[in-house]
């Protein structure tokens, strides 16, 4: 027997599983080599342990808790099944009728060409205090719409503004005057008093035909002319 | 009876004597109490006079010299009168140069500038007067009573302005040019070259009297029962507005 055989036949040889031949050839072997009988003993030794501490080494303290965590870690680790999806529709998305979708697109172009219309017209067209008053025969039917609906303002309504701010300017430089005046002379006075009645008598005139007829667009003109031409004679006072 | 002839040619004698020297004072008074302001100026080519009286007469003429002469007569109290050459321009201020003062009196100017000068010309109170100029522009404003009278011009941009007052203008029409007149009560009178081109617009409110005259030709339209003028006369290149509040209209051949 050679070593080789001896050592693969060292631990049935200990558990006393071979036959008694071969038990004694193993044992003449370990008898005459040292490096066999030297494995045999750790073998035997180890086997002396696991007889006598082997069953407190093996058997973990709390077994069932032991299971629970080591169940529990791989309870965890198993990954939740995916959602279950909603069906996904095959043909139409919407709930609408062709003839509600129809009229919503229809009200959607009237709304936005109304809009893009009204921010032209206020993007191009000037205000009435810097380019004059607007004659109400230049209004469009659109315009006219527009202005009934209470959209965009009339030429009366521009003209009626325009004349306020002037009157808002003759009052500032009225005020002016009024500090100055004191200090003119009878001629300077008498000279402006004069001219202001000549004003003062075309904005009377014009402001009466304008109240029976709002319409008039040349008296409406000529209104802010000598509107303007009376703010003019103020100013050139105020500094005298 | 021998002493009477005597006494009488005495009396005469002394009589044209005190007349005489009454004559010689008042002179003498109205002589001192006048001041002259004179001052001339070397004139660049297009030279712009802008002169700002108070109350008087202003005279600007046209004459064949290269410079700027300005006389003025001061009434008392007698302004201040400062005029100033600012880089081609000669300004004349009298509102400002006389600011705290409210008792001055009327100063009449008379200025003569180069034919080609522009004359923007403005006074509170007082006749405005032009004459043989045709630089670029002629403005003639004045804020309350005065007439402006424009004769002999040959400017492309032209406005003549007042409250109570006629204006006159004689002159030429130039093509491309504006020409604006505008009065609340006077007269305005225009005498025009009868080949003139223009589009007009003349208004008269109150008289709805706008006399075309021999201009009556052209292509006109009668706006809001007559208070309104609209006419093509030629090419219609330049550009004329005629505004009178309380007065008349009236177009002449020049």
């Amino acid at each position: 027997m050679n070593c080789e055989e001896c050592r693969s036949a060292i631990s049935p040889f200990l558990d006393n599983e071979l036959e008694p031949a071969l038990a004694d050839t193993v044992r003449g072997h370990l008898a005459l080599c040292q490096e066999c009988a030297a494995v045999c003993e750790d073998i035997a030794s180890i086997f002396e342990v696991c007889r006598t501490d082997g069953e407190d080494l093996l058997t973990p303290p709390n077994s069932p808790a032991l299971w629970r965590r080591i169940s529990n870690v791989i309870e965890s680790e198993i990954k939740p099944p995916p959602p279950v999806e909603p069906e996904q529709p095959t043909k139409r998305f919407w709930r609408f009728s062709l003839p509600q979708l129809a009229t919503g697109f229809a009200l959607i172009a009237v709304v936005s060409s109304l809009f893009t219309v009204i921010g032209i017209r206020v993007y191009s067209r000037p205000e009435a205090s810097t380019a004059g008053l607007r004659s109400s025969s230049e209004e469009t039917t659109m315009e006219k719409v527009l202005g009934k609906l209470g959209l965009i303002s009339t030429p009366q309504q521009a003209r009626d503004r325009h004349f306020a701010e002037q009157q808002k300017a003759i009052d500032y430089w009225n005020a002016r005057v009024a500090l100055r005046r004191a200090e003119w002379d009878q001629k300077t006075r008498e000279a402006f008093d004069r001219n202001m009645r000549v004003i003062d008598q075309s904005v009377a005139q014009y402001t009466n035909i304008l109240k029976q007829d709002p319409e008039d667009d040349l008296s409406a003109e000529m209104l802010d002319s000598v509107l303007t031409d009376k703010m003019n004679l103020l100013r050139d006072f105020s500094d005298l | 009876m021998s002493f009477c002839p005597t006494f009488s040619s005495q009396l005469r004698s002394a009589l044209k004597l005190t007349a005489a020297a009454a004559l010689v004072a008042m002179f003498s008074i109205s002589a001192f109490s006048q001041k002259k302001f004179s001052r001339t100026y070397p004139a660049p080519n297009n030279v712009r006079l802008q002169l700002m009286n108070k109350s008087g007469t202003v005279t600007v003429e046209g004459w064949n010299r290269a410079e700027v002469q300005i006389v003025a007569t001061l009434e008392p109290p007698a302004a201040n009168v400062a005029p100033q050459n600012l880089s081609g321009t000669i300004v004349i201020n009298l509102v400002k140069d006389n600011q705290s003062r409210s008792d001055i009196g009327n100063v009449n100017f008379l200025v003569r500038v180069p034919y080609t000068t522009m004359v923007d010309i403005e006074t509170r109170m007082g006749n405005l007067n032009v004459s043989n100029v045709r630089g670029g522009l002629v403005r003639a404003r004045i804020s309350t009573e005065g007439d402006i009278t424009l004769t002999n011009i040959g400017a492309s941009a032209v406005s003549a302005e007042n409250v109570t007052g006629d204006i006159f203008y004689d002159g030429d029409i130039v093509a491309g040019g504006t020409y604006r007149f505008a009065s609340t009560r006077g007269a305005i009178n225009l005498r025009i070259p009868f080949n003139s081109s223009f589009r007009v617009v003349a208004t008269a409110p109150s008289t709805r009297n706008i006399s075309l005259g021999v201009f009556g030709g052209g292509a006109i339209n009668y706006i809001g029962d007559g208070r309104r003028v609209v006419g093509k006369f030629g090419d219609g290149s330049a550009t004329l507005s005629v505004t009178n509040q309380q007065g008349s209209i009236s177009f002449f051949r020049r």
